[in-house]
């Protein structure tokens, strides 16, 4: 082993004993994570399952009639047909019904003809008097098409569904406002919780370490900045990956959000995003040498972010022109909308480069910065 | 004899070398335009009152601050531009607790030594002549925590002689110990000295100046003196070193005025 590595792994071993020996420590670790799921996932619309649908089929093909059993199947809406569109409508209005689904005529050849240009057509109409209600079911639809999309490809055109992105079922949503449902939100988890957890939990090691002497006493001996940044990282890093994985798995498993993209891909995607975010919190430790100011900061850099400037609460797209730019400076941002991609689509590579890139040179500036800083903080 | 010969004549002689070093925290000057000699296996003690700039001009002889001004030579090079090879002659044992709290006596030392890159069998073996020196009875599993101060002071004195260092730098390493945790201490250190390395010693307590070969009065950022004890009791017409601090300080409040 060269002797860097070696360094870096005592470092590393060091670390994980003090990681070991703080409880605070690792509960903070491992329990906040499982609150923010408990909180987000389950708080926040417990309610919202079983939404009342009136369905108006015009295709009355087998084709539709599929569609709609997948669609009942998914146990987000409870459907129920309407004897013509006149009596859909009174449901509607009588408050019967959350919305109305309108299956246009055509549905089932259009499909089958495979035709992207020309898809096949279904209309949502959504009571819009229950602002919440009516976000989630849009949003449950979108999900739920999402899914059926995919299987619907890959039954009859698969062949074509490699070249051609788009949806082979396309639904108008005549109400549109601004999505927030768990399907939008659990796949953002991670964004929030590597963002805020990761930054706090290195931004108290070097400042801890300064606070009570031993950074200066490592200074003094050989071991170089490089190594000291690389070993305080790797403990937390895998931490962090745990906690990750854990949400993953929760997201999947008690929420049932589908996972569409690539495992692999988001694998990676994780832990680059981890190691900027963990590299951060660094930075901030090495520049307060302070661990009382370390964790002002690293809230402030961990909170705001994410909830924020990540598009979690807020969508991105929705925001002034100033900010759509400003947020670009935020690896928050960047991988909560390659989360929300991959759960929810089996978006490409290539539609995934972008936010890629941007917490790639995040977390090498990042690493950069820790290291650079840590070297040049001999000097006053 | 060429310049080469007599400037390797010098750094075999003086192992430290300071010449009119100033290091600033911004505007502030906490080490102004001091300078100095260490010979090769003397005990030189740097004496002078809180704020003096002691712990400074240590930490920029280590290499951890960077000079502003001035000429630092650590065995004759330039301890800027060689800290890599200067690091592993040098012993810090700094003003405050460095050992790591929640790790025990034994982990503390192998991490010491790992650190310099010692084989974990023979930092063992020089753990266990170190602590048998001063009688140290602790566990080996203590955690660093629970010591009383002046054991873990020891401990830690122990650490940064564990990889073996020619020049060893002690800041207030008897601070708040017991007299007899001190003697121990001053035991070891004058066996170190004999046995060839050197020590840069700073101390509050008079009396265990008398042990320096020289001694360097420190007062805000500058020296004021410096001189072996007898030479600076001659000087000052003291009786002991208390007074000649005294007369020292008194002689620049003088100075001041004027
Ligand atoms: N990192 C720093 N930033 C700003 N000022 C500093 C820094 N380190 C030390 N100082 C200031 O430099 C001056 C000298 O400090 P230094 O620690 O060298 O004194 P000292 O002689 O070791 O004192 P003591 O006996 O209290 O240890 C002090 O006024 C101190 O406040
Ligand atoms: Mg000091």
């Amino acid at each position: 082993m060269s002797v860097f590595l070696r360094r870096v792994r005592l470092i590393a071993l060091k670390e994980y004993k003090h990681i070991l020996r703080d409880p605070f420590t690792l509960a903070v670790a491992l329990l906040l994570p499982l609150l923010f799921v408990l909180f987000f996932g389950f708080i926040i619309d417990l309610d919202y399952k079983h939404i009342p649908l009136v369905v108006r089929d015009n295709d009355q093909s087998p084709l539709s009639r599929r569609f709609l059993r997948q669609l009942s199947a998914a146990g987000y809406f409870d459907l129920a047909p309407a004897h013509g569109m006149l009596a859909a409508q009174a449901a509607l209005r009588r408050n019967d019904t959350a919305g109305v689904l309108v299956i246009k005529k055509d549905f089932g050849k259009n499909i089958m003809k495979g035709d992207f240009t020309a898809p096949a057509r279904a209309q949502l109409l959504l009571d819009g008097s229950d602002n919440t209600k009516a976000a989630m079911a849009q949003a449950y639809m979108t999900g739920a098409l999402l899914k059926i999309n995919a299987d619907f490809t890959r039954l009859y055109h698969a062949d074509a569904a490699a070249a051609n992105p788009d949806a082979l079922v396309r639904t108008r949503f005549l109400f549109n406002p601004e999505l927030n449902s768990r399907w939008f939100i659990v796949p953002a988890l991670n964004t929030v919780i590597i963002g805020f957890l990761a930054i706090v939990l290195t931004a108290l090691t070097v400042a801890r370490e300064w606070e009570n002497g031993s950074m200066e006493l490592l200074l003094s001996t050989p071991v170089r900045a490089a190594e000291i940044v690389l070993g305080k990282l790797i403990p937390y890093f895998t931490l962090t990956l745990f906690d990750v994985l854990a949400v993953f798995v929760l997201s999947l498993y008690v929420f049932g959000i589908p996972f569409l993209g690539s495992f692999v891909l988001f694998t990676f995607a994780c832990c680059v995003y981890i190691t900027g975010a963990l590299a951060l919190g660094l930075v901030i430790s090495v520049i307060t040498r302070n661990q009382q100011a370390a964790i002002q900061f690293a809230f402030a850099a961990g909170l705001l972010p994410s909830f924020i400037f990540s598009g979690f609460i807020f969508p991105v797209e929705n925001m002034p022109l100033f900010f759509r730019i400003f947020t670009g400076l935020f690896p928050q941002r960047w991988f909560l909308s390659l989360s929300r991609s991959m759960f929810l689509s089996e978006a490409s590579f290539a539609a995934l480069a972008g936010p890629m890139a941007g917490i790639i040179i995040f977390a090498g500036v990042m690493v950069f910065a820790a290291v650079k800083k840590l070297k040049t903080d001999v000097e006053p | 004899m060429t310049a080469a010969e007599a400037a390797a004549a010098q750094a075999n002689e003086n192992i430290i070398e300071v010449k009119d070093l100033t290091v600033s925290f911004g505007d502030f000057k906490a080490v102004d335009g001091i300078s100095f000699d260490v010979k090769k296996g003397e005990i030189f003690g740097f004496l002078g009152a809180n704020g003096a700039g002691k712990t400074t001009t240590i930490r920029t002889l280590c290499g951890i601050l960077n000079p502003a001004r001035g000429s630092v030579r650590v065995d004759g090079r330039d301890v800027s531009s060689s800290t890599a090879v200067l690091k592993p002659l040098i012993g810090y044992m700094s003003q405050k607790f460095t050992l790591y709290r929640d790790l025990s006596i034994a982990e503390n030392m192998a991490f010491a030594g790992s650190l310099y890159d010692m084989p974990p069998a023979r930092a063992k073996a020089r753990a266990a002549e170190l602590f048998d020196f001063i009688k140290l009875r602790a566990p080996q599993d203590t955690v660093a925590g629970d010591l009383p101060g002046g054991v873990r002071q020891m401990v830690a004195l122990c650490a940064a002689l564990l990889h073996d260092p020619v020049l060893i730098f002690l800041d207030e390493p008897t601070a708040g110990a017991a007299p007899r945790t001190r003697e121990d201490f001053w035991a070891l250190i004058r066996a170190l000295a004999a046995r060839g390395k050197t020590i840069f010693v700073t101390t509050h307590y008079m009396d265990e100046a008398q042990y320096c070969a020289h001694i360097a009065l420190m007062d805000r950022g500058r020296i004021i003196a410096l001189a072996s004890p007898r030479e600076l009791k001659k000087t000052y017409n003291a009786q002991n070193l208390d007074e000649v601090f005294i007369k020292a300080l008194g002689a620049r409040g003088a100075e001041d005025e004027r």
